[in-house]
């Protein structure tokens, strides 16, 4: 019994199935808000104003011809796909959505979740170099050289609710919150912004799109793939999003909590909701970075604020 | 007029015999022939002492006999003076200006590609317009090539890589 | 896979840039060599929209060359009719009648404020920022519906033939003419506000592409990059045709040298437009929009110059007698400024590379048209089989 409701919970609800259909209104939600911002309709037939157009998406790069160039190393190519988008839902299982307790919870897991945000620009750069081709190559190579700098911002501005809650595991650190009812952004302003940068960051949303900037390389590390193989690496981009927005939520707003009558689920959707359009807004607002202004920038701005968070909490403020 | 009519005078006082040609068509419009032999020597004085900074292009005619080069200078801006000089075509070569103007590069890359004049000292003729594999002595822009003949010219040579 | 690692330590790789590739508009080639993320050489290679538009001129009459001068270019097509018109003109020795200079003006200042905002979206797009793209490219719509309601056409106005304009602009067009330029005027000042505000715009192009004044003037650029590195030279102001000796306004200048200066110049180059184009319409005489002109055009030969947007356009003219002529020559103004381009790009990153392009308004349909006939794919000619393969396989 207990095994068939685990199998269950990961497949169906809180897991695969319900993370794919946030993925895709995720998405949605992204899109319709960005072209509120630029002055159009954005998605507009499929569903009532759109809404299953990302899904509708998905489906169709799953009927295109899947074309893949003879230069390309045939292993790398196939499998990084598959890998990215597979490994934020991994990291999703971490993350409280149903209760304030994740599917998986165990002491430590918040640096296994900051190992998967490696790890997926790992794939990333072993994707642009099985692709052979010189525009995914400077892609992979630049999604490689952002995360040098945002890398270790980001596990700061991680590590500053773990302190306050005293444990390393995102459940616990989420129970903290409820039970001191507090959100961790009043707390700790700077860790929230920071973060929050490194995430659009990872996201590779402007101003820090370079590895995909259009208007010059293509479409960087993903010039190549195309059919299933683009549909996965869509669907990823999209769990991406959940997984940042979902991250930002428990660690600073204060993740999924009973509120009245309401579920937690209901919260974090709430929550997780108004994470997708700050992300999106930032979107809309700014250009984009080179790629040597973005890391200097990181390096002289963010890693020091990063740590003067850090000490900011060592010394009492924030706690 | 008066600028126009005192570049004639000094072009008049330092050329002499050799400036065959000269029309004010209208105001700041001079159109003025030298002799190939003078052309260099022209345009060095054009550019370094009347003050003739700007090239705005060069033109290449094929007169049937002759080919005319054109170069067309501007003075501040304003004055357009026409330069002509006229090669015979079996032997059409000048030499080049890019040492006065580095700006000719480009058009007399184009002269001679689409009329096979040779600019004697330019640092690269590489073909500007015309693909690598263009057959040699085809010169698109010369009157003996119609449309029929440059079609014969790119579907002889279909066969050659690059085409 | 890396070339370069077999010879010398440091690897200089070859980045094509073009013919087809999303920051180009239309296609060109540019080899670069790089040395990391510096470009160090390149080499362009133009053609790919090769029509034999001056081979075509010479076999059609001077009335039927004047809708091919027209279809050099869509977004310049005004500039290439009026300065065709002209140089016509003078051959035939006649001037078109006042009223028609001034409407020539004001069409051709509707088509630089169109010209313009549809290069600042562009470059807009470039650095990343879609948002200004989109908003760019809104409003450009009211200049659009301006030109619709005066000529017909959104773009290829068809407005100019020898001897004058070919439709009038009715006196009860000029109060909506007026409304929507006012509409324009507010929306531009406020784009440029953010042009000058914002830090990652200035970060993209401040000190990006430098052209310093003594290269621009060697290399005979044009137009507003001419004008970018602290250069007053404007056809208009200098060698005024149509109506611009009659018209006040001012030769915008910035001293920046690089793509930011671009950019301002062409923001107020729109706002001297919207002042001449009020002018002209407060000031527009009356008379006839056109005359006859006889049919034969007397041998002789003509130079013609207008300001496109793009910079000075040249026409050269040379007739025999016939009803053809028998050679007509047009350099525009990119190709003018592709040596000045060559300069900007040494020693830029390589993200930089789409802005610096862009920065000199790059019109290659205008730049491409001698002669021959296209009837293959272009990559053919820039790609042998043998550098594909080895492009790809490496």
């Amino acid at each position: 019994m207990y095994t068939l409701t685990s199998i269950l919970q990961i497949l169906v609800y809180p897991g695969i199935l319900f993370l794919l259909l946030l993925a895709f209104l995720y998405e949605w939600i992204d899109r319709k808000f960005l072209a509120k911002v630029q002055n159009r309709y954005g998605p507009l037939y499929t569903g009532p104003s759109g809404i299953l157009q990302p899904f509708a998406d998905f489906l169709k790069l799953l009927s295109k011809e899947d074309i893949v160039p003879t230069a390309t190393d045939k292993i790398l190519f196939s499998l990084t796909p598959i890998i990215y988008s597979v490994l934020p839902l991994i990291a999703l299982f971490i993350i409280p959505i149903e209760s304030q307790i994740a599917i998986i919870s165990f002491e430590g897991d918040l640096i296994f979740v900051m190992f998967i945000f490696t790890l997926i620009i790992v794939t990333v750069y072993l994707a642009g170099l099985g692709s052979m081709s010189r525009f995914s190559l400077i892609g992979g190579v630049r999604a490689a050289l952002q995360m040098l700098g945002y890398e270790i911002p980001m596990g700061l501005a991680m590590i500053g609710p773990a302190i306050i809650a005293g444990s390393l595991s995102i459940s616990s650190i989420v129970h903290w919150q409820s039970v001191n009812s507090v959100w961790i952004m009043f707390l700790q302003p700077l860790g929230f912004i920071i973060l929050t940068v490194c995430l659009l960051a990872e996201l590779e949303y402007v101003p820090f799109d370079i590895p995909e900037a259009e208007t010059e390389i293509v479409a960087g590390w993903r010039t190549e793939f195309s059919g299933r193989k683009l549909a996965l690496i869509k669907l990823g981009k999209d769990l991406e999003l959940v997984l940042s927005s979902a991250l930002l939520t428990s660690l600073y707003l204060g993740g999924a909590q009973p509120a009245w009558i309401l579920p937690p689920v209901i919260l974090f959707i709430i929550k997780t909701m108004f994470i997708v359009l700050l992300f999106t807004f930032l979107r809309g607002i700014f250009a984009r970075f080179r790629i040597d202004q973005t890391v200097s920038g990181m390096w002289r701005y963010l890693i020091p604020l990063a740590i003067l968070q850090v000490i900011f909490i060592q010394l009492g403020v924030g706690r | 007029m008066k600028i126009e009519n005192s570049i004639i005078k000094k072009l008049r006082a330092l050329l002499g015999e050799r400036l065959i040609g000269v029309n004010i068509q209208k105001e700041r419009r001079i159109f003025i022939k030298v002799t190939r032999e003078a052309f260099k020597e022209t345009i060095k004085n054009l550019v370094n002492r009347l003050g003739f900074k700007h090239l705005s292009t060069i033109t290449g005619i094929d007169l049937g006999k002759e080919l005319e080069v054109i170069y067309h200078l501007s003075y501040k801006g304003a004055i357009e003076l026409s330069l002509k000089v006229s090669l015979p075509k079996n032997e059409a070569k000048l030499p080049t200006v890019t040492d006065v103007i580095p700006g000719a590069l480009l058009y007399e890359r184009e002269v001679h590609d689409l009329l096979g004049v040779i600019f004697e000292g330019h640092p690269d003729l590489s073909p500007l317009l015309l693909p690598e594999k263009w057959p040699r002595d085809v010169y698109p822009m010369r009157k003996e090539e119609n449309l029929e003949s440059l079609r014969k010219a790119i579907f002889e040579n279909s066969h050659v890589e690059g085409l | 896979m890396w070339r370069g690692f077999k010879t010398s330590y440091r690897s200089v790789i070859r980045v094509p840039f073009g013919p087809q590739h999303p920051a180009l508009k239309e296609p060109e080639n540019f080899t670069f060599e790089i040395d990391g993320d510096i470009v160090i050489n390149v080499k362009p290679r133009i053609g790919y929209n090769h029509r034999g538009i001056e081979k075509a001129f010479e076999q059609r009459t001077y009335i039927q060359n004047l809708y091919l001068a027209e279809r050099i270019c869509g977004i310049c097509s005004d500039a290439h009719t009026t300065c065709y018109a002209q140089a016509i003109e003078d051959l035939l020795g006649v001037e078109a009648p006042p009223r028609a200079k001034y409407i020539r003006v004001i069409i051709a200042e509707l088509e630089r404020i169109h010209s313009h905002s549809l290069w600042l979206g562009i470059a807009a797009h470039e650095i990343g920022f879609d948002t200004l793209f989109m908003y760019y490219w809104r409003d450009r719509e009211a200049v659009m519906n301006l030109l619709e309601m005066i000529s017909g056409n959104r773009v290829h106005y068809a407005m100019n033939t020898i001897g004058g304009v070919r439709r009038d602009i009715r006196s009860e067009m000029i109060p909506k003419i007026k409304k929507g330029l006012d509409f324009l005027e507010g929306r531009m000042k406020r784009y440029m506000e953010i042009v000058k505000q914002d830090l990652t715009i200035s970060k993209r192009t401040e000190g990006v592409g430098i052209l310093k004044q003594k290269d621009a003037m060697d290399l005979c650029a044009v137009g507003p990059t001419l004008r970018a590195s602290g250069i007053k030279n404007d056809v208009r102001a200098d060698d005024p045709y149509a109506a611009y000796d009659e018209i006040p306004f001012n030769v915008i200048t910035y001293d920046g040298c690089d793509v930011l200066s671009r950019i301002l110049v062409r923001s107020e180059e729109i706002f001297e437009s919207i002042r001449i184009i009020r002018y002209a319409l407060d000031h527009i005489p009356d008379g006839m929009t056109r005359i006859r002109v006889p049919m034969a055009v007397p041998p002789g030969e003509a130079v013609s110059r207008v300001e496109a947007p793009r910079g000075e356009l040249i026409h050269y003219a040379r007739s025999d007698g016939t009803t053809k002529p028998e050679r007509y020559k047009v350099r525009s103004p990119t190709l003018g400024n592709i040596p000045a381009l060559c300069k900007m790009l040494l020693g830029c990153h390589i993200a930089d590379i789409p802005i610096i392009l862009a920065g000199i308004d790059p019109c290659f349909a205008c730049m491409d048209r001698i002669t021959f006939i296209d009837v293959r794919k272009d990559e053919k000619w820039v790609w042998s089989m043998q550098q594909l393969r080895r492009h790809t396989k490496r």
